[in-house]
This record gives structure tokens, C-alpha cells and sequence, in this order.
């Protein structure tokens, strides 16, 4: 690797009594890069940030995190990170305002302008009570504090839980800035789409072990990409064409997945049979994702 | 391919509305509250109507005849039985006494009991959302809310026959007894339409709760108010203001009057249909009166640790120190007169006593231990949020700041130990000023206050042993420490009355403190201080070494 690393894992390994949480989890984001995190519920995302933050103590393997150790240099790290957490639990006494200042005096970066500038965009109101926040409101606290802070790596726990189109559109180009500022994003979520817009790396991971890691480009490489066709004449005969696989056909129209490779030669067979209607897109992430957990692809495909 | 069609599982219909089925769902409702909500009732009635037969025993044993119980009865009239309890009806019998000793208890806590069950089943689920839930389903708009009142009047009913049936069986009069156990009802009743009112009221299960406990403080005061400007040996006309006043007004055991409960019936009602009148008015979620604004900005003190917890714990340190401090003030002023009642002959005077030289220093040893018992439980309470934080999952946000754990959570240590530290000298100056002008003598402030911070260290070692719980035992912290927390109290209450061995009674936290009318000895005080300070420093290692442990 030739780029610096704000987080360097290798080998990770975590236990809670006998259920293995992580094991063997390799984790890489470079330095002023939006990292993507993906995987299914209990696949061990949290369980990696909590460990990057010094919550939880790894069983083994390595943790690198802005050069330093993340239990023992703990505190002096804190300083540099900022957390979003998925389910954002606050003092219900306080109101939002409050609890924001407290992180941010907490670490001790504390700007108030930033502070009123995020709030406005967010379109927080500070002055209520954290009891009677919804869930999506408390998570703005979090954003707040964390895009108002000065830090150089943030870790965003599926952060976009509960917040509306709106607000997801203000926390992407949010997320943009501070790639732009220079720093440092994890990312960890379940929404495609998201990962797809912002992120430069992508990390798969599946009962705590990396399935899957590279730039989207990349990973879209090893994939096959999905074709939809309208033919006047029967569908049907396509599934003789060399390289179609995963064929679905109806009435008039049929989609198929096509290997990157075999995409020229399938072009060259379908032109014979006038096409009335081509579309062809790469693999999504989602169908990246969802093949890597047993789901067939098609089954999206069906949806539409 | 081919499509498949699914299956219809509901063919459209016309959909039949009954003309105005709010009320449906009803009986569901009732038992899906008695499913949720049976054990918390059953230890509300074990506890309420089991206090009932101890208090009896002892009575009849402090006051065995009739002779000393006319006795008593001359002394009773005090003004602070008065404010307390109520002016004494029919001080002469064993009922009556009863009533002194029990009857204010088990009303204010019944009415407590209701106010919370009413909020629980009713502001609480619906702040949750889980009412939203059912009333998206087959239920009439008021079912849950008229199952939850009418299951916390039944839980009422069926404490006040408990009562009832408890004193009938130690052989008190049917009559009397019946009404006692009504006249709680009543209280508890009226209470159960305030909770109801107050559900309708606010947003919060919060809110709901603070409503109508500050109806029921309101209740009791203005009771209190006219019990103390009693004439004759009535209450003055300002107790009909009050539900505990009419209640009180049945003076069982004495006259025997049933009217004064149809003014709770009627409350009740009223409470209940204006309750009603609200619920169908308004959104479900909503509340009457507006939620509250707070700052926008945290200020410069809430910004530091210490001044954050100070803020988390404010309500709760000024709600602990005006109890504490009344009833210091409260015992200072009725130890003379119980020693006087007290012949140091008495069995139970001697357990109470302990070792000091005579009746009135030991019971007023008795009421410092007490006292400091009381501070106890604001320390552990306080304390506690070191690992409520925790488990409540705010810690980690916290932790994940640049704060490391021992001065997160040392920080959190440090409210509970100076604040106990003003809360003894506070209270024990208290005691020591009303004792002292009871009996003249100045100096009582001064003496008590330095008897009552003799328990300081005991409150340190309770805050390091909720440390040490805290880290090495996070999920069972609470349970244990409230656990260990009662042994103690039982130990240094009663200790003696069980008959153990005196290097167990004599040895615990508490009642190794000397006491005030005993040699003072600094040794128990150093060996309490250096056992706070060890449990307290395991605590911090461990919490340095562990994993973040959520609930």
C-alpha cells in the first residue's frame, strides 16, 4: 500500500463467551477516504468499531488506528475520533443542545459556530429535552456533534438509521466535506445506495471474517453484469448463446447476467435477433452483497 | 415465467361499524394488564397488608394493657404525631394505636402504588408506542385506558380487604377493621382518577408521575395543615379538602363513619369522566400541557465532567435531602417523648438501644444510625449511575470521547461522597437542634453533627463497593448492591432482635460506628475508610481492564 492508513486491522479476533464475534477480520481505511462497511445484522460491524474505539479489547490480531494502539492509547486517540453510534442513547434530562456541547467539550474541540451551522442544516431543534427526540433526532445529535467536531477519522455506525431522504441527502454531502476537510470516514451500513454514492473502498464482511474488499471498481470487475432485452421474437433462443447465464424470460422481454469478459461476443450473437430494447448495468453492490450470502441475484431481478 | 397470483386472504367487505364501540377490546385489555403487571401487584400486597400484623404485635406488646394504652393515648396528642400520622381517633385501642403507627403508610404508599400503576399501563405505553400499536388493532379508543383504571382500583380494593382481614385476624374489631381496609381504598381510589387525570395531562410517563405525586404532596399538606390546627380534637374544616382527610375523617375503630368515603367515590368519578372527556378530545400521543423548552447551549459547568453529573443528579440530591433533612428534624423532636414512653425494662427498647448508659441517648443513637441509613440509600442511589450510565448505553458515547474510564468513572464517585458528607452534617445538626430545643441545650447541634459524620466513612465504603460491584459484576450490580444495602439495614435495625452473636451485630458497616451515648473509638472508622478506599481501587483496575458491558 503506498497511500497512509487511518485504520489498519489484521486477524481480528473477538469472542463473548462461545459465540465468536469476530474472527479474523481484516479492515483497511486510508487516510482522507470514505470506507464502506458492510454486512448483514450480527456479522460483527459494531463489534469492530467498538473495538477501534477502545470499548472492547480484541482476543487477538492487530489494530492500528491513526498510529496508535486503539485500547491502550485509548483517551489520547479519542481526541482525534468521532462516533456515531446506530442507536444513539442520550441523557433524557438534557436537551440536544446540551448533550452536544458535552461530546464536544468531552473532546475538547468544541466550536460553537460549527455547531449552529450543522444544526441548522440538519434542521435540529436544540432546545428540547432529549426525552422527547425520536429516533431519528437523536441520531442528528450524534451527527452534529461528530461533523462539528475537528476529528480526523470518523466512525459512523449505521448512521443514517431513521433519518428521512432529506436528511440522508444533507449527511451525504456532509460526508463529502469531511472527506474534503482531509479526514478520515468508516462508514458501516446497509443501505446500497449510500455505500455506492459515497464511499471509495468497500469492505464485505460475513460471522466476523472479510468476504470481500477493494475499490467498487474492483469488486464490480469480478462480476457479471445484468442485460434486459425486448425481442420480437421468441426469448427463449438466447439461452443458446455462449456466456448467458441466470435466464428469465417474459412474454417478449428476458433478462440474463453476462460475465464482464463475454460481454462483446453476447452483443455480437443478440443483433441478429433485433433487439427492440437493451439495457445493461454492472452489478450493483447489493447484488455483490447478496451473493455473497447465498441470495440468488434474480431474485432482485424478479422484483422489478 | 409465470406470475403467480397470492392468494386472497381477505375479500373486500363491507366494513360494519358499530355505532360507538369505544369500550371494545375491553376485556382483553384487563387481562393483558394482569398478565403484565400481576407480581408488581402482589408485592405491593404482600407488603402493604403484611406491615399490618407486625405493627399489631408489637403494639400489643409495647402496650399490653389497657391501662398503658389510656396511657398512651394521653400523650399521643403531639403536634407532630399530628403532621405526620394524622391526629390520633380512638388513641385508647389497639386500632387506633394501629392507625397512629400504620394508618398514613400504607394510605401514601397505596396511593403511590396506583399512581404508578396508572401511569405504567397508560402515559408510559403510549410515550412508548406501544398503544398506538393496539389501538391500531380491534380496540375502542378508551378500552385500555378504562381496563388500566379499572384494574388499579381492583388492586386497591383487594389490598384494603387484605388490610382488613390481616386485623381481623390479630383479633381487632370487624367493624373497624373493615373500615380501615375501606378507607385505604378511598385514598387509593381518588388517587387512581388523579393518575388518570394526569395521563391525559402530560406527554411524559415522567411528567405523569410528578403531576400526581405533587397532588398527593399537596393532599397530605393540606391534611397535615389541618390536623395541626385541630380544636377540640377535630380537624379543622380544611381537611375536607383533602381525599387523605376524608379518608382519615372515617376514624375507624372510633365512630366508625362510612359517609366521608362516598366523597372519594364521587372524586373518583369525576376524576375519571374528566379523564375520559380529554382521552376523547385529543391525539393519541399528545398531551394537554406543552412540553418543556431547555437551553440551547450547554453552560461552561455542565461542559465538565463533575458539573455533568451534578446536573444529572440535581433533582434527585435535592429531592433525597429535603426528605432527609425532615425526618431528622423529625426524630430529634420525638425522641424525648418515646424515651419517656420507653421503660428500659422493655425488651424491644433494649434491642433498639444498643449499649448506651441510658433510654434517651440510646434512642437517639438509634435514630442518628437511622438517619445515616437513610443517606446510605441516596449514596447508593447516586452511585449507581456509574453503572446506569452503562447499561443505559450513554457510557458509550462518553468513553468514546477523550475521558478516560478512572476519571470517568471516579468523577462519578466524587458526588456521592461529598454529598453525603454535607447530607450527614446536615441532618445530624438537625436532629441535634430540634432534640436541643426540646430539651434546652444548645450544644445538641454541635454533638449530633459530629455523631452523624461518624457514619462518613460507611457512606465511602458504600461507594466503593458499588465501584467494585459495578466492574467485576456490571450486570448484576444493581441487584446485588440493593441486596447487600437491605442486609445492612436489617442488621443495623434488628440485628439485636435476631440474636446473633455480637461480633456480627456489632461489625457491620453501621453499627460498628460508635454511637452517641457510647465511648468514642477511632479504630471501626479507620478499618471502614481503608476497606472503602481498597474496594474502590479494585474497582477502578477492573473497570480499566473490562469490556464495555451493555444490559
Amino acid at each position: 500500500m503506498t497511500t497512509s492508513l487511518a485504520v489498519d486491522v489484521h486477524g481480528l479476533d473477538k469472542s463473548f463467551g462461545r459465540a465468536r464475534a469476530l474472527d479474523g477480520l481484516n479492515l483497511q481505511v486510508g487516510t482522507g477516504t470514505v470506507a464502506g462497511f458492510l454486512g448483514p445484522n450480527g456479522a460483527g460491524k459494531s463489534t469492530t468499531i467498538r473495538i477501534l474505539l477502545g470499548l472492547l479489547r480484541a482476543d487477538g490480531g492487530h489494530a492500528t488506528l491513526l498510529g496508535g494502539d486503539p485500547w491502550r492509547d485509548a483517551v489520547e486517540l479519542h481526541r482525534r475520533i468521532a462516533y456515531v453510534a446506530g442507536d444513539v442513547t442520550l441523557w433524557p434530562s438534557l436537551t440536544g443542545g446540551q448533550a452536544i456541547d458535552i461530546l464536544g467539550a468531552l473532546r475538547g474541540d468544541h466550536d460553537r459556530k460549527r455547531v449552529e451551522t450543522y444544526l441548522a442544516r440538519f434542521d435540529l431543534d436544540p432546545t428540547k429535552k432529549a426525552r422527547s427526540y425520536s429516533k431519528g433526532n437523536r441520531q442528528k445529535v450524534a451527527l452534529v456533534a461528530a461533523f462539528a467536531s475537528r476529528a480526523e477519522l470518523l466512525f459512523l455506525d449505521e448512521p443514517t438509521n431513521g433519518l428521512d431522504p432529506l436528511m440522508e441527502g444533507v449527511f451525504t454531502d456532509c460526508v463529502k466535506e469531511a472527506r474534503d476537510e482531509g479526514r478520515s470516514v468508516l462508514l458501516s451500513s446497509h443501505i446500497f445506495a449510500e455505500v455506492e454514492k459515497l464511499c471509495d473502498t468497500v469492505t464485505i464482511i460475513r460471522d466476523g471474517r472479510t468476504v470481500e474488499s477493494g475499490t467498487l471498481s474492483e469488486l464490480r470487475h469480478l462480476r457479471r453484469s445484468t442485460v434486459s432485452v425486448t425481442l420480437d421474437g421468441e426469448p427463449g433462443r438466447l439461452a443458446a448463446i455462449e456466456g448467458v447465464h441466470d435466464l428469465v424470460t417474459d412474454g417478449p422481454r428476458a433478462t440474463f447476467t453476462v460475465d464482464s469478459a463475454a460481454l462483446p461476443n453476447v452483443l455480437a450473437a443478440l443483433a441478429p435477433l433485433a433487439p427492440r430494447e437493451l439495457v445493461s448495468s454492472p452489478p450493483s453492490l447489493e447484488e455483490l452483497f447478496l451473493r455473497h450470502y447465498g441470495v440468488h441475484a434474480d431474485a432482485g431481478a424478479a422484483r422489478s | 415465467m409465470t406470475t403467480t397470483t397470492p392468494e386472497r386472504v381477505a375479500a373486500p367487505s363491507t366494513v360494519r361499524v358499530r355505532g360507538h364501540n369505544r369500550y371494545a377490546g375491553l376485556g382483553v385489555m384487563v387481562r393483558f394488564i394482569l398478565r403484565r403487571n400481576w407480581l408488581r401487584m402482589l408485592i405491593w400486597l404482600v407488603v402493604l397488608a403484611g406491615m399490618v400484623p407486625v405493627v399489631i404485635d408489637s403494639q400489643r406488646e409495647l402496650f399490653p394493657t389497657q391501662a398503658a394504652r389510656d396511657a398512651y393515648a394521653s400523650v399521643a396528642n403531639t403536634p407532630a404525631i399530628a403532621a405526620l400520622t394524622g391526629l390520633p381517633y380512638a388513641a385508647g385501642t389497639l386500632g387506633g394505636i394501629l392507625n397512629i403507627k400504620l394508618w398514613m403508610t400504607v394510605a401514601v404508599a397505596l396511593a403511590f402504588a396506583v399512581i404508578f400503576l396508572v401511569t405504567r399501563n397508560g402515559r408510559a405505553e403510549e410515550e412508548s408506542g406501544r398503544t398506538e400499536l393496539l389501538r391500531a388493532g380491534v380496540l375502542g379508543r378508551h378500552a385500555y385506558s378504562l381496563a388500566n383504571w379499572l384494574v388499579s382500583c381492583g388492586f386497591a380494593a383487594v389490598v384494603g380487604l387484605a388490610c382488613a382481614a390481616a386485623a381481623m385476624s390479630q383479633k381487632l374489631p370487624t367493624a373497624g377493621a373493615l373500615l380501615m381496609g375501606a378507607s385505604f381504598v378511598g385514598v387509593a381510589l381518588v388517587f387512581v382518577g388523579v393518575a388518570a387525570v394526569a395521563g391525559q395531562l402530560t406527554r411524559t410517563s415522567r411528567g405523569a408521575n410528578t403531576l400526581a405525586s405533587v397532588v398527593l404532596a399537596v393532599a397530605y399538606l393540606i391534611r397535615a395543615g389541618a390536623d395541626v390546627g385541630a380544636e377540640h380534637g377535630r380537624a379543622n374544616w380544611a381537611t375536607w379538602l383533602s381525599p387523605i382527610g376524608w379518608a382519615q375523617q372515617t376514624r375507624s375503630y372510633g365512630e366508625n363513619l362510612w359517609w366521608p368515603l362516598l366523597l372519594c367515590v364521587a372524586a373518583t368519578l369525576v376524576l375519571c369522566g374528566i379523564a375520559l372527556a380529554i382521552e376523547r378530545r385529543r391525539d393519541l400521543g399528545a398531551g394537554i400541557i406543552p412540553e418543556q423548552v431547555g437551553p440551547r447551549a450547554a453552560s461552561a459547568l455542565v461542559r465538565t465532567q463533575i458539573g455533568l453529573s451534578l446536573r444529572l443528579q440535581r433533582g434527585s440530591i435535592i429531592g433525597w435531602a429535603l426528605g432527609i433533612i425532615v425526618f431528622a428534624l423529625f426524630f430529634g423532636g420525638v425522641a424525648t417523648a418515646m424515651a419517656d414512653l420507653l421503660s428500659a425494662d422493655n425488651p424491644i427498647a433494649q434491642a433498639f438501644t444498643g449499649r448506651s448508659k441510658n433510654v434517651l441517648d440510646g434512642l437517639l443513637g438509634y435514630f442518628t444510625m437511622a438517619n445515616a441509613l437513610l443517606v446510605a440509600a441516596f449514596v447508593l442511589q447516586s452511585a449507581d449511575t456509574i453503572r446506569s450510565e452503562e447499561s443505559d448505553g450513554r457510557a458509550e458515547l462518553q468513553w468514546a470521547s477523550a475521558v478516560s474510564r478512572v476519571r470517568w468513572a471516579a468523577t462519578r464517585m466524587v458526588i456521592p461522597a461529598v454529598a453525603s458528607f454535607l447530607l450527614l452534617a446536615l441532618s445530624g445538626a438537625a436532629i441535634g437542634a430540634t432534640f436541643g430545643t426540646a430539651v434546652g441545650d444548645r450544644s445538641q447541634t454541635a454533638r449530633f453533627m459530629w455523631a452523624s459524620l461518624a457514619y462518613w466513612p460507611s457512606m465511602l465504603l458504600v461507594v466503593g463497593v458499588v465501584m467494585l460491584c459495578a466492574a467485576t459484576l456490571p450486570r448484576a450490580a444493581a441487584t446485588v448492591t440493593w441486596a447487600l444495602y437491605g442486609v445492612a439495614v436489617i442488621l443495623s435495625m434488628f440485628g439485636d432482635l435476631f440474636g446473633l452473636p455480637d461480633w456480627v451485630s456489632q461489625n457491620t458497616p453501621f453499627t460498628a460506628v460508635p454511637r452517641v451515648g457510647t465511648d468514642f473509638t477511632a479504630t471501626p472508622l479507620v478499618v471502614i475508610t481503608v476497606l472503602a478506599v481498597i474496594a474502590a481501587w479494585v474497582g477502578l483496575v477492573v473497570l480499566r481492564r473490562r469490556d464495555l458491558t451493555s444490559a
